[in-house]
């Protein structure tokens, strides 16, 4: 079996050279290519549909295969394909496939399927791109191509005011802050003269010298504050609930969990090894204690805000913002046991907040409102739907022996461990400001599950939830319990992605 | 031969320009052009930076960066056409129908 793999990657290799280290992203600008036109001979959205589908199954399998046979390398000195990269790429591909998979069925999805897929292909491209990018350009310019995509994508359900709103607002914010980003970035490349980020010349081999330089200073702050929107840490979250309120659910989804990961890959690409390269400097003390106090602010503005919500989404959207705030506690903590915690933690809420959204969506196809007092006895209306919602919010509580307690549990006890295995106690105010957030933010969760099971339902009508709603769900169902139960498929990934990060140091 | 600083504090103003321009107007097409004030306000730093050093990577990012500046502000256009056909507005303040 492996011959034959190894043969394939050879050929590949032959035939594409050291394009083969972004072939999972070039098959995925064909789909974004040809979709609007199988749309245009077709008229049929679900060619474009399968199409973009399968086009994703291929990319995530070519990525599988290139990390099973350990085709590690360096595409034309800007995209580096390492075992960090290409996890982050299977994440973006799922996230993808997921929203791709729910959007043919779903009501509030636009009539302009050609250009819809497009867009959602051409995201998940670019996200892949700044996964591997290993140079501030392609950095910037990826992230700025997931930004403008997702603005069109926001806009797309239209006649509907929110939706329109919610992009403008979008637009604004997203705009402010890739301009904070660039700005800081020409701060950068001038105290080191490179725009490449690793390498003897690079920005990381020069921060050890930066302490007290205040231009690098003020780059690394615009930086922070840019990306910061894109993660919607506070005080930068502004956006977020408007977005994906405003949204049709398959986008919040995707923005929620995709475009969110992809802001956290960056962070850790650019922050994460610029600091550990730092070492114990000053310096890297103060920025610890910055990302610190974000994430501390970020999962309690989240936590405390989502209770007074009434609107299904926009408690998701704060609920996103808090989680953002517990994978924040990497950047404080900056060790290897904390960054696979980190990474896992990525994996689980794309299961339990995108099979979260899934189910939400699939109840606005079946004509359910949006604020929560719809969802009043929906067990008796719709069963399998409330039972699957209930372990996605449980989950994200952190409730054993779902996925969301095993990686809450593993990226808190990382934050406190050293790697000779003995406890550090520096964060411990920061995990117990975490664990208190968690149990905050069981009072939300646990009243929608009160409203599914306890309160009485308007009607008993039954919803119909549609079939491919169905399979989505079931899959998010078994991800939240197996990645709970056996975590270790995919944490052995993930410590070899968390290597590799520290590897590029 | 002009001193850097001189192009780097008038980048800093016009960054500064197009910051106040985007906290205080309320007009969304005049926040657009903010925003490119911002932008080229970077832009000028790089091509500073990378004039007075030699260094080419710069001037590419520049135009990086325009390229996408101008897909930006298409789609930021088209959003703010969108939003006045069906909300007959384009104050920032006046969309407003959703709040915390």
């Amino acid at each position: 079996m492996a011959d034959i793999f190894n043969s394939m990657i050879d050929a590949l290799s032959d035939l594409l050279g050291q394009g083969i280290y972004v072939l999972p992203e070039i098959i995925l600008m064909v789909a974004a290519v040809l979709s609007p036109l199988l749309y245009f001979i077709t008229k049929k959205g679900t060619a474009s549909a399968v199409l973009t589908f399968v086009l994703m199954a291929v990319s995530a399998v070519v990525t599988c295969i290139m990390m099973h046979t350990v085709t590690y390398g360096t595409a034309f000195g800007l995209f580096e394909f390492d075992a960090f990269s290409s996890l982050m790429m299977l994440l973006f591909l799922a996230v993808g496939g997921l929203t791709v998979f729910i959007s043919q069925g779903h009501v509030e999805t636009t009539k302009h399927k050609g250009e819809y897929y497009a867009l959602i292909a051409g995201a998940v491209a670019a996200m892949m791109f700044v996964a591997s990018a290993t140079n501030l350009v392609a950095i910037f310019v990826g992230v700025e191509v997931v930004s403008i995509f997702s603005y069109a994508l926001v806009a797309l359900k239209k006649n509907d005011p929110r939706s329109s709103e919610a992009a403008v607002k979008y637009l604004i914010i997203g705009a402010l802050s890739s301009a904070l980003t660039l700005y800081g970035m020409s701060m950068i490349y001038g105290v080191t003269g490179s725009l490449d980020l690793y390498g003897p010349d690079g920005i990381v081999a020069q921060v050890s010298v930066m302490a007290g330089n205040w231009p690098f200073i003020i780059g690394c702050v615009g930086m922070i504050a840019g990306y910061g929107f894109k993660i919607s840490a506070v005080p930068f979250h502004s956006w977020s609930p408007d977005v994906y309120e405003g949204a049709s659910t398959p986008v919040s989804g995707f923005l929620a969990t995709g475009s969110k990961k992809m802001g956290f890959a960056v962070i850790l690409k650019i922050f994460l090894v610029m600091f550990v390269a730092m070492e114990t400097g000053v310096l890297s003390e103060d920025f610890q204690m910055v990302f610190a106090i974000l994430a501390a602010i970020t999962m309690t503005v989240g936590n405390v805000v989502a209770i007074s919500q009434t609107n299904i989404k926009r408690m998701l959207a704060y609920s996103s913002i808090a989680q953002a705030g517990y994978i924040l506690i990497v950047l404080a903590v900056m060790s290897q046991y904390a960054v696979v915690g980190g990474l896992f933690h990525m994996f689980t809420h794309v299961v339990m907040k995108g099979g979260a959204f899934v189910v939400v969506a699939a109840l606005i196809t079946a004509g359910l409102g949006e604020r929560i007092s719809d969802y009043n006895g929906l067990a008796k209306r719709a069963p399998f739907a409330a039972a699957a919602m209930m372990l996605f919010l449980f989950s994200l509580a952190g409730i054993p022996p779902l996925a969301g307690f095993t990686s809450k549990f593993i990226l808190f006890s990382g934050a406190l461990a050293t790697p000779a295995g003995g406890v550090d106690l520096t964060w411990l105010w920061l995990v117990l400001v975490a664990v208190l957030n968690s149990a905050i933010s069981l009072y939300y969760y646990a009243r929608v599950v009160k409203a599914m099971y306890v309160e009485k339902p308007q009607t008993e009508e039954r919803l119909p939830i549609g079939r491919a709603f169905t399979v989505a769900i079931a899959l998010c169902v078994i991800g939240v319990i197996v990645l709970g139960v056996y975590p270790n498929v995919l944490l052995d990934l993930c410590s070899t992605a968390a290597d590799a990060l520290f590897a590029l140091v | 031969m002009i001193g850097m600083e001189f192009f780097l504090v008038f980048a800093a103003i016009l960054f500064a320009i197009g910051l106040y321009g985007i906290l205080s107007s309320k007009r969304g097409l005049v926040t657009l052009m903010s925003i490119e004030l911002m932008l080229n306000a970077a832009n000028i730093n790089f091509i500073t930076f990378a004039s007075y050093s030699g260094n080419a990577a710069g001037q590419v990012f520049v135009i990086m960066t325009i390229a996408v500046a101008a897909a930006e502000v298409a789609v930021g256009i088209a959003l703010m056409l969108n939003a006045y056909k069906i909300n007959k507005t384009t104050e920032v303040d006046e969309l407003s129908t959703m709040r915390w």
